[in-house]
């Protein structure tokens, strides 16, 4: 178990990477889990005080092409978001809707708002209030992978849990 | 980069003619529709100047060359061709004749200083009579602009129709920020219009021309929000609580339908000019979005996935029992109404890759108009002529233009963009 002042060093480390490699893209952050960030918050614990902790904890909810319903594994990742964010109620969550590049950049819009709010509709059955989510869709127009295949499809197809004050 | 846009245009040009050349034997419909066959053929001989002058006649003759091309309903000499006045000092009719030109269009011009004066005459060479004579003066700068003018009224006079080529379309840059931008039909004279550092969408113009809607991120929320020319200011219109997604002018540009949250499900709505509701036009299970007004403003095309998948419905402009119109493919979208009232173009995915298709407002008369690479956002031109749309077909995301069948197929934009809208008004 690494300590706290390691987990937040390989943070800051992973933080200004993620910075440096999102000035590509200035318009909006992408936030998101970061491969091998810290994990502490998944296996229990106390209250997290810290957002960029929670923040960075969160795994996307990906979806299959044309589709909003969450498949099994899109619940359990929502379980696991859910978990974490019962752990740290003192936070609000914006849940970010995306779609794949395929198709009509308006249709894609309303495809990605149907994401966001059937994840939040289905973590308001897990316990989570209401009022601690709100919504936004930005369709196919942040791709997290920007090359025209797949694999990028299906990373892009997601809806982000975005944790703020 | 101009330049090599130019290059591209004349490749796509011949290519484009030749597709022209080789269809003709077996093809069972006219290739001219509502102009007189005699009229195929349109010389345009390089302008004359008698003094010299910083602009040369070649690129005066060109624009209107080009405009002509454009529509798909003429054609022009492969070479340039000239043929000396006859004693009269009118054009030799008889040799014109039998070089198998219908229309001739000269032109001569002077410069002073910045100030153009052009003289350009049309004449119809089977009647042997001038149909049209023009005198324009203007800032050398706005040559294409003068040249358009008079594009356009020879469109009048042989098809009844003016032409549209004094309009603009706005699209939505295609960089790391979506900025929205102005430019000629024919992709000239590229304008940036907003400095939002946002994303930015659906673009669309007001009937008069004076402001464009669009939704924007710049405050976190997609937003619908308004720039005005000329001072390009810009004011909030929508920004309820969700979407504010697709807005689009009335034809009388007294409401803007849009798709916003009620009841957390996408619907249709009708805001006044103000920006206030008046009402909600859609009702049900499904996500609604990308309204288009019929021209007399009674009708409204949109999208809905109330049946599972997106497809194109038509109801009253003020809500009412939806009729679906779309059945072929599970994936058509982007409806947008011709100015004529007799097509609705919108996007469809065939065999996977979307393309741009038309159907009567019955949903009658199915016609896929691209096949080259996937192709998207058809908006009309006013005159109903022209479907500008975006294309990757070469590659990068561009604005092309086409004729209302797609005979001619042409990227127009300097730059990748998207969401491309055109102008109901001239300039």
């Amino acid at each position: 178990m690494p300590s706290r002042h390691v987990k937040r060093g390989i943070f800051l480390l992973l933080a200004v990477l993620f910075l440096a490699s999102g000035c590509s893209r200035p318009i909006v952050r992408q936030p998101g889990p970061i491969p091998g960030g810290p994990g502490g918050l998944a296996v229990g614990g106390p209250i997290e005080q810290d957002l960029q902790v929670v923040q960075t904890t969160l795994k996307p909810i990906y979806f299959a092409y044309d589709s909003f319903t969450l498949s099994p594994e899109a619940q359990s990742a929502a379980q696991y978001n859910a978990d974490i964010l019962k752990r740290a109620p003192q936070f609000g969550t914006v849940a970010e809707g995306h779609c794949d590049e395929r198709g009509t950049a308006e249709y894609n819009l309303a495809l990605g708002d149907r994401r966001a709010r059937a994840v939040v509709e289905y973590m308001v059955t897990l316990g989570i209030p209401p009022n601690k989510f709100s919504t936004v869709s930005y369709g196919s127009e942040l791709p997290v992978d920007t090359a025209h295949n797949e694999e990028a499809w299906s990373k892009n197809r997601r809806v982000y849990l975005r944790v703020s004050r | 980069m101009f330049l090599q846009l130019k290059k591209h245009f004349f490749i796509t040009k011949v290519m484009a003619l030749l597709m022209l050349m080789c269809c003709v034997p077996g093809h069972t419909e006219p290739l001219i529709i509502d102009v007189d066959p005699t009229l195929t053929l349109v010389a345009v001989p390089d302008f004359v100047s008698a003094s010299p002058s910083p602009i040369g006649g070649k690129a005066l003759a060109d624009v209107i060359k080009d405009d002509l091309y454009f529509t798909g309903l003429f054609k022009t000499p492969d070479v340039t061709l000239n043929i000396p006045p006859a004693a009269s000092g009118e054009p030799d009719f008889e040799k014109w004749m039998e070089a198998r030109v219908g229309a001739l269009i000269l032109g001569n011009f002077s410069t002073k200083g910045e100030e153009l004066t052009v003289e350009v005459r049309l004449y119809n060479i089977a009647l042997k009579r001038l149909e049209v004579g023009k005198r324009y003066t203007g800032n050398l700068k706005d040559y294409r602009r003068i040249m358009h003018r008079f594009a356009d009224r020879v469109m009048e006079k042989l098809t009844g129709v003016p032409g549209c080529f004094s309009t603009k379309i706005a699209f939505v840059g295609d960089s790391q920020s979506r900025e929205l931008f102005v430019m000629d039909f024919d992709g000239h004279n590229l304008t940036p219009l907003t400095r939002t550092n946002s994303i930015n969408l659906s673009p669309d113009w007001s009937p008069d021309g004076r402001s464009i809607i669009f939704t924007s991120y710049m405050r976190g929320n997609p937003d619908v929000w308004a720039v005005d020319f000329p001072g390009l200011a810009l004011r909030p219109l929508s920004s309820r609580p969700g979407l504010n997604a697709s807005p689009r002018h009335s034809p009388d540009g007294n409401y803007v339908a849009l798709a916003a949250n009620i009841n957390n499900l996408p619907k249709l709505i009708l805001l006044n000019r103000q920006g206030n509701m008046v009402k909600v036009l859609t009702n049900g299970r499904g996500n609604d979005i990308s309204p288009a007004w019929s021209p007399d403003g009674a009708a409204m095309a949109y999208v809905s996935d109330q049946a599972g998948t997106p497809q194109i419905y038509v109801m009253s402009s003020q809500g009412g029992q939806p009729k679906r119109l779309t059945f072929k493919s599970n994936y058509n979208t982007d409806p947008d109404w011709s100015p004529r009232g007799d097509l609705i173009a919108f996007t469809a995915r065939v065999e996977g890759r979307f393309q741009i298709c038309t159907m009567k407002p019955d949903g009658t008369d199915l016609r896929v108009l691209t096949s080259a690479g996937s192709n998207q956002d058809p908006t009309w031109s006013p005159d109903g002529r022209f479907i500008a749309f975006v294309s990757n077909r070469d590659g990068r995301r561009l604005i092309y233009i086409m004729d209302s069948r797609g005979r001619i197929q042409a990227p127009v934009s300097p730059i990748t963009g998207k969401s491309p809208a055109w102008s109901r008004n001239s300039w």
